[in-house]
């Protein structure tokens, strides 16, 4: 194998690719990158077994072949070359030299047979969604996925397929995030699939907005792909909890507030909130939205914030940290919060957005002690 | 016979007989009632020397104050002592014998020789035998008094008959030689049996200097000090890190105003300070010195002095075992690897830190009521209740401050992860941490290198933590958005029933569902990874078939069980907030050294034991 590309488009497919590289493995090859020829160039590929990404770049090649390199070794030596076109070659199975100017390299790689093959994904039945849509629905709901290993399934993304529209639900058990976008006229499966975060965030990371990805399904994984990169990951076996059943649909009380000086208020009384719980009491009253915190040893604190609410008065507990991480998702100034008892589920959805999204986030509520 | 028996006034030698069962069982008491009178005399140097087990010869030389020679033949009569003229000097005994029964009762039962003077010179020798007095000789002699009692039991076949044999008694009078030599640190005792020399004893510089001298040095690096007060009770002593109890014989002393005594009660009460931090049915060593004020200890109570009646049992035991618990939570009760020193051998008299703090006669001196108020001894016991769960100054429930960064989303997405020591209003240093295989928390301190395990660290954490919620106020709960479901079996469901409202105190809010099946709306969060369902799970299973005794009992085990299965685990990478705030909620603990199940916490590896490994010692 032998190869001259430029310092930049190496550096572009590093960039691409070294996410999936694990930090730590007992698999050593999954250390090193996957370096192969094409038509059009070099196609650079990692994994961590979960995940898998692949991108080509331009490259004049003068002998094909394919090889692994170390995959941190490579990015450091590529980030400190001058420069000058780089010249890739492989002697024998392992041994790999690389030039830059004046500048030369012996690196010992891994034969390509030991490099994991990708999974089987069948891209001639792929549908196409657009990247920029994707990408919108990832950034709003993939905060919310838990990280707790007990129950898998909430370790990753619900991503509902239906006619006409697709959905993402996340959620940890104790609060959850759902956005939905019209599709118009697609072609996707209807299918219900439960993908990793850490996937999703290659997805988000990896596409240009304006593309049209190819997705496919394998038997257990999913592809996404561009004309240049693809992205594999594993996916999650459902089923995944009936979590239409748990938005109230009965929420009689509700206000809109002022995001920026309601994430104010939560920060300062976050201040003063227990570092394990972040509990905070929401006191609505006619007119006016009391915060309080206690928290034994360390103090009290309480402010103020004028609203519209005509309810009957309720205090409430919530986690201030589930409150103010939903509030930053938030795409409008203003927030319509719902809710019925201090045990009941409150919803948190954007108020006045001209969007075409259906954007909806809920909070358990925590148990306030007096 | 019976008809002509009359009441009649026994003869001084029968009745000395008599006292002598009780004051006199065997060679170990006679050496005792002697060394003691020596040690009331004034004696700097006591040469005990002992043949065939004490059957033969008990000699016991000092060179105390002496007596003339009235005082000489008086000593061998009942009732005679120099101690206490009236009953009122009963109250507050300071010295050893006060009965005035001793000598008269060893001379009862053997042949008996006192060599006594009040300066060097002209002494006197009195000598006899069975209890009566044979010859009163001049003689010269330095000032002391030497006792020599031989054949001892000679004239009650039955009581010798009793004896054990010679290394048996031998062992005793050792045990016995041993206690009071702890007391008087400041005399040297040389001990001699059958010519050799079995005990030498020079003065010592503190407690433990002397119980290093009397077990040897290897034995006291497994002990921690105590020094203490508490009210007006002072405690000192040696108590056994955690870690060690159980890896050599059991020891046990106490003392209570300069007195060896047995009290049951005391030592349970220092027992159970190592509550939650031994596995069940070991039991540590414990060399407990008490200082009360006089009038508030009884020692009248035994001839042989060996009980106390105290006037104030219960606040004196709830004292003793907060002291322990509290010495229980220094750093040096932590587990140790190669001779972690907190002490300088007894040779550079006073040298190190804490030398010279037990010297001998302290003990007296020391005995100011600390400034409570002047109704007595512990008076005030409206403070008591709470005493044990929340020491005074040390050790604020940690709910302060914990964890800063929760996991569950990114590190950036957390604007409440503010650093812990923005709350933590105290002084504690955190230094440096390192996590080790996901394990082991390490860092450096002045005397070596210094492992935490996470787990065990975490579960004491949260023990105490929860042990204090239950008693002070439910938990905050986050309620589930899908409820669990647990299907149990009937032994763990019976466990739920008797255990539901502690459970419910924690955070878990649970419906019964039918039969064995709980349904489970809210769980506590005591830290980001918590994970409810198989802590809930794994506790029922635990307690299942498990009727703790009393609620109190019941709870502890409750806390301790939800603490192991809740608290991270060996294998969880921890952040560096959440290390310091594990490191500083550690602190805070009242017995940081070990885990609910008695494991070390703390594991220290010494400057002294790094070197001799590098070879640069």
């Amino acid at each position: 194998m032998r190869f001259t590309i430029s310092r930049e488009k190496l550096l572009e497919g590093l960039q691409a690719v070294t996410a999936a590289v694990p930090a730590k493995t007992t698999l050593p090859v999954l250390a090193n990158l996957l370096v192969e020829t094409t038509d059009r160039g070099i196609r650079l590929s990692a994994t961590d077994l979960d995940i898998a990404v692949s991108t080509e770049v331009s490259a004049d090649v003068e002998a094909p072949g394919a090889i692994t390199i170390p995959a941190r070794k490579l990015s450091e030596i590529a980030k400190e070359l001058p420069p000058a076109p780089v010249k890739i070659a492989t002697s024998g199975e392992q041994r790999i030299t690389l030039e830059c100017g004046r500048a030369r390299f012996k690196l010992l790689g891994l034969p390509r047979d030991e490099f994991p093959t990708f999974p089987q994904v069948r891209f001639g039945e792929a549908w196409r969604v657009k990247s920029g849509e994707l990408q919108q629905l990832i950034a709003h709901t993939a905060f919310a996925v838990s990280t707790e290993e007990s129950r898998p399934i909430l370790n990753g993304v619900l991503w509902e397929l239906r006619e006409e529209r697709m959905r993402m639900v996340a959620t940890n058990g104790h609060r959850l995030a759902r956005m939905e976008l019209p599709i118009p006229g697609t072609d996707a499966p209807p299918s219900d699939l439960i993908v990793p975060p850490k996937a999703l965030e290659q997805v988000r990371r990896l596409f240009p907005a304006e593309e049209e990805l190819e997705i496919a399904r394998g038997d257990n994984h999913l592809g996404f792909r561009s004309p240049f990169t693809t992205v594999y990951t594993r996916l999650i076996e459902g089923p995944y909890p009936n979590y239409e059943q748990v938005i109230p649909k009965d929420n009689d009380k509700h206000c809109i507030l002022d995001k920026g000086a309601f994430t104010s208020a939560l920060k300062r009384m976050s201040v003063i909130a227990s570092d394990q719980t972040h509990r905070i009491k929401l006191s609505f009253n006619a007119g006016m939205l009391k915060f309080a915190v206690t928290t034994p040893d360390l103090g009290e604190a309480a402010d103020e914030l004028p609203i519209n609410y005509d309810g009957d008065p309720l205090d409430i507990g919530f986690n201030a940290a589930y409150l103010l991480e939903i509030l930053r998702y938030m795409p409008t100034d203003e927030v319509k919060l719902t809710f019925k008892a201090p045990e009941r589920a409150a919803t948190i959805e954007p108020h006045g957005w001209d969007g075409a999204a259906d954007y909806l986030c809920l909070v358990m509520p925590l148990r306030l002690m007096d | 016979m019976s008809s002509t028996a009359r009441i009649r006034v026994l003869s001084g030698p029968v009745a000395d007989q008599i006292a002598a069962g009780e004051v006199v069982e065997r060679p170990a008491s006679v050496v005792k009632e002697l060394v003691e009178n020596a040690l009331d005399a004034g004696a700097t140097t006591i040469d005990v020397t002992i043949e065939d087990g004490g059957r033969a010869l008990i000699r016991v030389a000092d060179d105390g104050s002496g007596m003339g020679r009235d005082d000489a033949v008086l000593a061998l009569e009942r009732h005679a002592t120099s101690k206490i003229t009236t009953a009122a000097d009963l109250v507050g005994v300071a010295s050893f014998g006060f009965r005035g029964e001793a000598l008269p009762a060893i001379a009862s039962v053997s042949e008996f020789a006192v060599e006594t003077a009040p300066e060097d010179g002209i002494g006197t020798a009195v000598r006899g035998s069975g209890g009566v007095i044979a010859s009163v000789e001049q003689i010269a002699r330095r000032r002391g008094t030497t006792v020599l009692v031989q054949r001892l039991f000679h004239n009650t076949p039955a009581r010798r008959k009793f004896l054990k044999g010679a290394r048996s008694e031998w062992r005793a009078i050792v045990e016995t030689l041993g206690h009071i030599a702890v007391l008087r640190r400041d005399v040297h005792f040389v001990v001699r049996h059958d010519g050799k020399v079995g005990l030498d004893l020079p003065a010592a510089p503190s407690l433990r200097a002397r119980l290093a001298a009397l077990w040897g040095a290897d034995a006291i690096d497994r002990f921690v000090d105590v020094d203490d007060v508490y009210g007006v009770l002072h405690l000192r002593g040696l108590i056994e890190r955690p870690a060690d109890v159980g890896t050599r014989a059991r020891r046990v002393l106490l003392v209570i105003n300069g007195r060896v005594v047995r009290d049951a009660g005391i030592m349970r009460a220092a027992e159970a300070a190592y509550r939650s931090t031994l596995p069940a049915g070991l039991r540590p060593s414990l060399v407990l010195d008490l200082t009360l004020p006089a009038g508030d200890v009884d020692v009248n109570v035994h001839p042989a002095k060996a009980e106390v009646r105290l006037n104030e049992r219960w606040p004196t035991e709830r004292a003793v075992e907060h002291i322990v618990r509290r010495a229980l939570g220094g750093f040096d009760a932590a587990a140790g690897i190669g001779g972690w020193r907190t002490w300088t051998p007894g040779g550079d008299t006073g040298a190190g830190p804490r030398g010279d703090r037990a010297d001998g006669i302290e003990p007296w001196m020391l005995r100011v009521p600390t400034a409570v108020d002047p109704e007595g001894l512990f008076a005030t016991r409206t403070t008591d209740a709470p005493i044990t769960d929340t020491p005074p100054a040390d050790a604020p429930p940690a709910s302060a401050t914990h964890t800063a960064a929760p996991l569950d989303s990114q590190p950036s997405a957390n604007p409440t992860a503010a650093p812990a020591s923005t709350t933590a209003a105290d002084d504690i240093v955190v230094p440096p941490l390192m996590q080790l295989r996901r394990t082991y928390l390490m860092f450096e301190h002045a005397d070596g290198v210094v492992l935490i395990d996470q787990h065990a660290a975490h579960e004491r954490v949260l023990y105490e933590r929860f042990l204090h919620t239950m008693h002070s106020g439910a938990m905050p709960a986050q309620r589930l958005l899908f409820p669990l479901t647990l299907h149990l079996s009937a032994a763990e469901a019976d466990a739920f029933e008797l255990a539901a409202e502690a459970f419910a105190a924690l955070g878990f809010e649970v419906e019964s569902f039918g039969g064995h099946t709980l349904l489970v709306q809210a769980v506590p969060m005591p830290h980001p990874r918590f994970d409810a369902e198989r802590c809930l799970r794994d506790t029922l299973a635990a307690l299942a078939g498990d009727r703790g005794p009393s609620d109190a009992a019941r709870h502890e085990r409750l806390a301790s069980t939800v603490a192991c299965k809740a608290a991270v685990k060996a294998g969880d990478a921890l952040s560096p907030g959440e290390m310091r705030a594990l490191y500083l909620d550690l602190a805070r603990t009242t017995l940081p050294a070990n885990d609910v199940h008695g494991r070390a916490v703390i594991v220290r590896l010494s400057w002294d034991e790094l070197d001799r490994r590098f070879g640069r010692s």
